[in-house]
């Protein structure tokens, strides 16, 4: 059997992370040869220390990618996400600094200030009715003018070890060893969960040779990632918590209710509320979970800076708008996952990472990054045969 | 030249290997019409799609001659440039745009300058809506203006403006009115004696058997005959399409009526984007345990409206007193109607009823998901038993339980809203317009659930505008007009005649 451009297409159009994937691989590929020195027979791209760098550096856009998506396919959009990262990020550093809180009292009222804050949001949009570009556009004025005002327009500094511990710390690789256990663990347990529920209600049930090899895949991922991580200097926290947030949220978004009625509710709307689903409550909510997200990142900001800032977070709403839709986040609703959306962060990321270590220009940055965005969903739409 | 316009020949289309249409033969004569007969997913519109180019030559096999010549186009341009233009289904109407400006969409006159040439398209508009027997349309007014009907019109005078001779009519009536619908006919043949040649694709047999000089029936993307109208009838078309002989379109079935579960009172609504106009006007009715209610009327007499205020999704204000069970019911919202036992099955399924992206299974679950939470997550195996069990139930033919909705027939489609709304086992179940659009086996299978509901309690409140279903599944029929009640008979004997004058607002007479 030839494979033909048909086949191609369709096992990308079916397998869209495998695709997205692949262009990782490339993208670290050219940056692992271009950054190659012959004199060490080493790659600066491609060491462990680099990859730690990386995803440190993507764990703040994908807290952000991660609850976006899920507000992309409700149908709607969230331009507020920068300047609230930054009013919490700006709270916690004065909570911090200012007054001299508890790691435990500041996190509590910056969650809490960030999901009162995106849940108004979401409240004036799904139950009054107004736009969430026009109402999010609002609210990114209204949010980074209340940062700029309580901070007074300066940096707050310096911040606590504790806090900083939540954005530069590194897990001892005991733990990290630990924590790998602990996932893989929790994956054959689901395995063996569905499995046996498919049995009781006679449903076929996969060959255990494919499911075994399913779980040693997962598992050699899950073992190069944390002994390359553990080479450098262990896993880092903010990289934990984007972990922990992609494995809650995958299972949200394909095991609740709530998550499944995200998607029926970008998809068909009226059809959603027809069924008698409460589509206002399942918007709130969702924004509710990008404000949770926005008040992570903006502790994990402050945390990383090791001070508040009150321009910190500017633009990050674009970053992560495009993380998902170079995951394959259909703008129209009803399509796309975490996971997509984080490896789009991480291909943003690399792009950024990459080309900085090459010590190309930003203005070309930009130009690359927007060139990327675009062709990816371009691909996208020929591969999906969608192209009219 | 041989004496037919349009010969398709052989022509078979695949998609990913399987063969939707296969070996399918078509020819037409100017000046006559063939009828399309077959089931939804027989391959009518693979077949229109072909001849139109939307699937352009070469991606399919056997010869188009058009004219005498082989027709080769690459695209729906193209064929419409050849003269051959078809009319959807839905309406391809832009509602902003006036008459006259839809009518030159994609064609439209200009001054040397380079601006629109109104005075030049107006007239040429209006001289075609008068060829129509339409004078007193307005072309320069929005088209949105006008009903659905007027703007099907509106679309037949763009297709002769772009000097059509073959004009194909995909279900040109599903949102007519039985006026509007005589007036389309009307003018058909008159285009007919004038030499235009048609194919005429619909559900109504009746009316393909009144316009039809010949049909062609498919099945299964095969071609199962072609006959002039003269040797066929109804009877015989329909067999053809299903294969074998359908006696009985209703199959009726014994069921007790029991006490009133449900009443509605003094049901009144205004019109949502013109709050001085009344769409309902202060009906009141009841529905008796086990008894199917038929909700007749012509369309836009404010059926539809009328049963939405009863699920809560009527968009304008209105006013309704709904009691079940003796208990008074507040319903705001479609959630509270299923929280207390009144489901409802969309008019507009694709708009309402399904949630295309998503698999048939869970489109099925929908309303009661959180039936299925066990340690807060959906349990996805006793979720997927239920699915397949409610699909063997309502033979919803799909490959695969989750494939996506939207990829299955109208039918298929409609029987999984159905068993959605079923699932939360409702008291009274509203069906607003049941079987538009879909095939005769489903709609037959329908029918049959229809009556095994009625059988098992529920209280069914059927809206629907073709008579003979109202008349052959009802136990009683409510005559709404101009929003209002206009009778209320008990379907014994009960005729067309006297439902249709009573729909108009004539009095009834017994000679009629």
């Amino acid at each position: 059997m030839t494979l033909t451009s048909k086949d191609i297409r369709h096992f990308l159009s079916e397998y869209k992370i495998v695709a997205l994937l692949i262009v990782i691989a490339l993208i670290w590929a050219l940056f692992g040869v271009l950054t190659y020195t012959p004199e060490t027979q080493t790659s600066e791209f491609l060491t462990s220390r680099n990859f730690s760098n990386l995803l440190r550096q993507m764990s703040i856009t994908g807290m952000l990618a991660s609850a976006m998506v899920f507000v992309i396919v409700s149908g709607e959009i969230d331009l507020s996400i920068g300047s609230l990262l930054g009013m919490v990020g700006g709270v916690a550093a004065i909570l911090d600094v200012t007054y001299g809180w508890p790691l435990a009292g500041t996190i509590a009222v910056c969650l809490l200030l960030g999901v009162a804050s995106s849940c108004l949001v979401g409240y004036l949009s799904a139950y009054q009715g107004i736009p969430t570009f026009i109402v999010t556009l609002g609210g990114m004025l209204v949010f980074r003018g209340i940062v700029l005002g309580l901070t007074g327009g300066t940096t707050i500094a310096p911040v606590s070890p504790e806090i900083k511990y939540i954005g530069q710390g590194y897990l001892p690789s005991v733990v990290g060893d630990i924590v790998a256990v602990a996932v893989f663990a929790i994956l054959v347990l689901i395995a063996m969960r569905t499995r046996a529920g498919r049995i009781k209600h006679d449903l076929p049930v996969p060959s255990m040779a494919k499911e075994v090899g399913k779980l040693a895949a997962f598992g050699a991922i899950i073992v190069a990632f944390v002994l390359n991580l553990n080479n450098y200097h262990g896993v880092p926290v903010p990289v934990l918590i984007l972990l922990v947030i992609l494995g809650v949220f995958t299972v949200i978004g394909d095991m609740t209710v709530f998550g499944r009625r995200i998607y029926a509710v970008g998809s068909n709307l009226e059809a959603t509320r027809m069924s008698g689903v409460n589509v206002a409550k399942v918007k709130l909510m969702v924004f509710g979970l990008m404000g949770l997200m926005c008040a992570l990142a903006g502790l994990a900001t402050t945390a990383r800076l090791a001070a508040g800032t009150p321009s910190a977070g500017t633009g990050a709403e674009l970053d992560a708008i495009a993380s998902c839709f170079i995951g394959g986040t259909s703008m129209r609703g009803g399509v796309g996952t975490v996971g997509g959306a984080l490896v789009g962060a991480t291909i943003m990321a690399s792009l950024d990472n990459g080309m900085s270590m090459l010590g190309v220009d930003t203005f070309w940055q930009q130009i690359v990054k927007g060139v990327i965005l675009v062709f990816a969903v371009w691909m996208d739409i020929v591969s999906s045969g969608t192209r009219r | 030249m041989s004496e037919y316009i349009l010969e398709m020949h052989d022509i078979t289309k695949e998609f990913s290997g399987v063969k939707a249409i296969e070996g399918i033969n078509l020819k037409v004569r100017a000046g006559e019409c063939v009828g399309l007969c077959g089931e939804n997913g027989a391959g009518k519109s693979t077949l229109m799609k072909v001849l139109s180019a939307v699937y352009p030559h070469g991606t399919w096999e056997g010869t188009i001659t058009w004219d005498g010549k082989e027709l080769k186009a690459g695209s729906i341009r193209e064929t419409e440039e050849a003269g051959i233009v078809i009319i959807h289904q839905e309406l391809m109407m832009v509602p902003h745009l006036s008459v006259a400006e839809n009518i030159f969409l994609g064609s439209e006159l200009t001054t040397a300058g380079g601006f629109m040439d109104y005075p030049r398209m107006n007239a040429r508009a209006a001289e075609l809506m008068a060829m129509l027997k339409m004078p007193d349309i307005n072309v320069a007014q929005k088209v949105s203006a006008y009903s659905g009907g007027k703007q099907q019109l509106v679309e037949i005078a763009k297709a002769l403006n772009k000097n059509a001779r073959l004009l194909i009519l995909d279900e040109p009536t599903s949102a007519l009115t039985a006026s509007e619908t005589r007036i389309l006919l009307d003018i058909v043949k008159e285009l007919k004696a004038k030499g235009m040649a048609c194919v005429y694709i619909s559900h109504k047999l009746d009316e393909v058997a009144e316009i039809a000089d010949t049909v062609t029936v498919i099945r299964d993307g095969t071609h199962i005959g072609t006959a002039p109208m003269a040797e066929l009838d109804t009877g015989k078309i329909i067999s053809m399409m299903v294969g074998r002989e359908m006696k009985n379109l209703f199959p009726r079935e014994a069921h007790d009526i029991g006490e009133v579960v449900f009443e509605a009172r003094n049901i009144t609504c205004w019109d949502a984007t013109n709050p001085e106009r009344k769409v309902v006007n202060n009906i009141s009715f009841e529905l008796r345990k086990g008894e199917i209610l038929g909700v007749a009327g012509l369309v836009g007499a404010g059926r539809t409206e009328m049963v939405s205020t009863l699920f809560g999704c009527y968009p304008g204000l209105y006013e309704a007193e709904v009691i079940l069970e003796g208990k008074k019911l507040k319903i705001r919202e479609p959630i509270d109607a299923v929280r207390n036992g009144i489901c409802m099955v969309p008019e507009d399924r694709k708009r309402q009823g399904i949630v295309p992206l998503m698999g048939v299974g869970h489109n099925i679950t929908m309303s009661v998901l959180p039936r299925f939470i066990t340690g807060g997550l959906i349990d996805a195996e006793a979720e997927m038993a239920q699915i397949q069990h409610e699909i063997l139930r309502m033979k919803v033919k799909t490959a695969q339980p989750l494939l996506p909705i939207a990829s299955l027939s109208g039918g298929n489609q409609q029987k999984a809203v159905v068993a959605k709304m079923l699932l939360p086992e409702p008291k009274v179940l509203i069906l607003d317009e049941p079987t538009r659009g879909i095939d005769v086996g489903a709609k037959y299978e329908i029918y049959k659930l229809i009556f095994e509901l009625a059988k098992q309690g529920v209280a069914i409140l059927m809206v629907s505008s073709e008579l003979p279903e109202v008349l052959g599944i009802s136990d009683r029929v409510l005559v709404v007009g101009e929003g209002q009640l206009r009778g209320n008979f008990i379907n014994d004997g009960l005729t067309q005649e006297t439902v249709l004058a009573a729909a108009i607002g004539k009095p009834v007479t017994a000679a009629a």
